[in-house]
């Protein structure tokens, strides 16, 4: 068993089994865009004109179960993973487009709880403080299973 | 014997029933019973006030003990949406904007027995102050404050709601009593002026604290994504054109606070 980092700790969730739902309900995917990585996205795609945007880190759409419904439906979106990209001042800069030129109506971003996972929202706010247009951010914090542990407006 | 059926009844009805529930709810700082709107469910009311989990099942334990005397009772967890934790309020950014203009107005109302205290409308200073006073109430706290509430906030939930018609009454009294103000003002009527204004202030302080506490809260939590970005964008667009007057008023109340704690530091510091 790796210790050290949260990030990379192994860490076995197997308990849930058998506590799934089991009814076969075919789920529809709610993705209205591609691409949706941060180095391939434009933020002047027309997608990204006036919408709500979910900037997310790339493990959280696994932890949660109903992310397409509760999270991406109606929005777009942009991933990232913050300990293992580079070049992430191009994000800061992709952000602060979709701030100021794809006049985005709010931003949310959705991150793990591993330590790590804070240096997205820090992205976020340091392009919105670079931005000359304002607009509200959110920030959701999801547990490994995929629960909510923290909702909040910056 | 379970509390689950009295979840979805009326407060007022549960506290008409029990009126000591009345009693154990103003130990939590919660005001059912001077409250004259009245149509919030029981479980609302736990909602709202973002009680600790702790705080919110003794509550429900001592109101179960009311109805259920001598009886087990099953609590009910009421479900809360996802916010910040219990006992903090962090609002959106539209909402903290408005909370932001609530400081200002607290400001005046913290001035107004001061500058009541040795009012002489007769005197030219003091006469002033008085106009000056409500023309920051006309036109900060109610052309542009109270506006973005009635023209844009409440709207998104419906004017027909029954705690927003209580707000929207109390905006109405508060107009009424800056009325009489100026009139008492052109009587040269000190005495109506100390009563007015008195009643004015007593009104707004309560009214913010519902509002900062209990209506913001509530509404941000039932806002949606779509709608606190729409709330900031018609907020900003009501700002720019207030912008110049805004700095104007927020000075004066900022003003007003200076010059009546340097006189109380007078007053009270050796």
């Amino acid at each position: 068993m790796l210790e050290g980092c949260p990030g990379s700790k192994t860490m076995d969730l197997r308990e849930k089994e058998g506590q799934e739902d089991t009814a076969s309900v075919k789920v529809i995917s709610q993705l209205r865009q591609w691409p949706i990585q941060m180095h391939l996205i434009s933020p002047m795609a027309p997608y990204f004109q006036g919408a709500d945007v979910v900037l997310v880190a790339d493990c959280v759409a696994y932890a949660h179960g109903n992310f397409h419904n509760d999270y991406l439906k109606g929005k777009a979106i942009g991933i990232a993973c913050p300990k293992l990209d580079s070049e992430q001042e191009i994000y800061i800069e992709k952000i602060k487009g979709w701030i100021e030129d794809a006049k985005i109506n709010t931003l949310t971003v959705l991150i793990m709880q591993v330590p790590c996972c804070s240096g997205l929202v820090k992205l976020a706010q340091e392009a919105a403080q670079s931005a000359n247009r304002k607009v509200p951010i959110k920030y959701i914090v999801l547990s490994l299973q995929g629960e909510i542990l923290q909702e909040e407006w910056l | 014997m379970e509390m689950e059926g009295y979840i979805n009844k009326n407060i007022k009805d549960i506290i008409s029933q029990y009126p000591e529930i009345g009693s154990i709810l103003n130990e939590y700082d919660i005001a059912c019973v001077s409250c004259n709107v009245g149509t919030c469910l029981l479980k609302d009311v736990v909602e709202v006030h973002n009680l600790t989990y702790e705080a919110e099942h003794e509550l429900m334990k001592r109101m179960a003990k009311v109805i259920f005397p001598g009886n087990e009772v099953k609590i009910p967890k009421v479900k809360r949406k996802i916010g910040p934790a219990a006992g903090q309020i962090k609002y959106s950014p539209p909402v903290r904007k408005l909370v932001d203009e609530h400081a200002f107005i607290k400001k005046l109302l913290a001035a107004i027995p001061h500058i009541l205290e040795s009012l002489n409308v007769a005197k030219v200073e003091d006469r002033q102050l008085i106009i000056d006073s409500v023309d920051f109430i006309r036109s900060y706290a109610d052309k542009y404050h109270h506006a973005k509430e009635e023209e844009i906030l409440f709207k998104k939930f419906g004017e027909g709601i029954e705690i927003i018609k209580a707000m929207l009454d109390e905006h109405d009294i508060g107009r009424g009593h800056v009325k009489a103000v100026l009139e008492a003002v052109e009587a040269g009527d000190n005495q109506a002026i100390k009563e007015r204004l008195t009643a004015y202030c007593e009104l707004l302080k309560d009214h913010i604290k519902k509002e900062d506490e209990i209506l913001y809260p509530w509404m941000d939590k039932n806002l949606t994504v779509f709608q606190v970005g729409e709330l900031f964008n018609q907020f900003n667009e009501v700002d720019k054109g207030f912008e110049a007057a805004s700095r104007k008023y927020e000075g004066f109340a900022k003003a007003l606070e200076e010059r009546f704690n340097r006189a109380s530091q007078k007053i009270f510091c050796p």
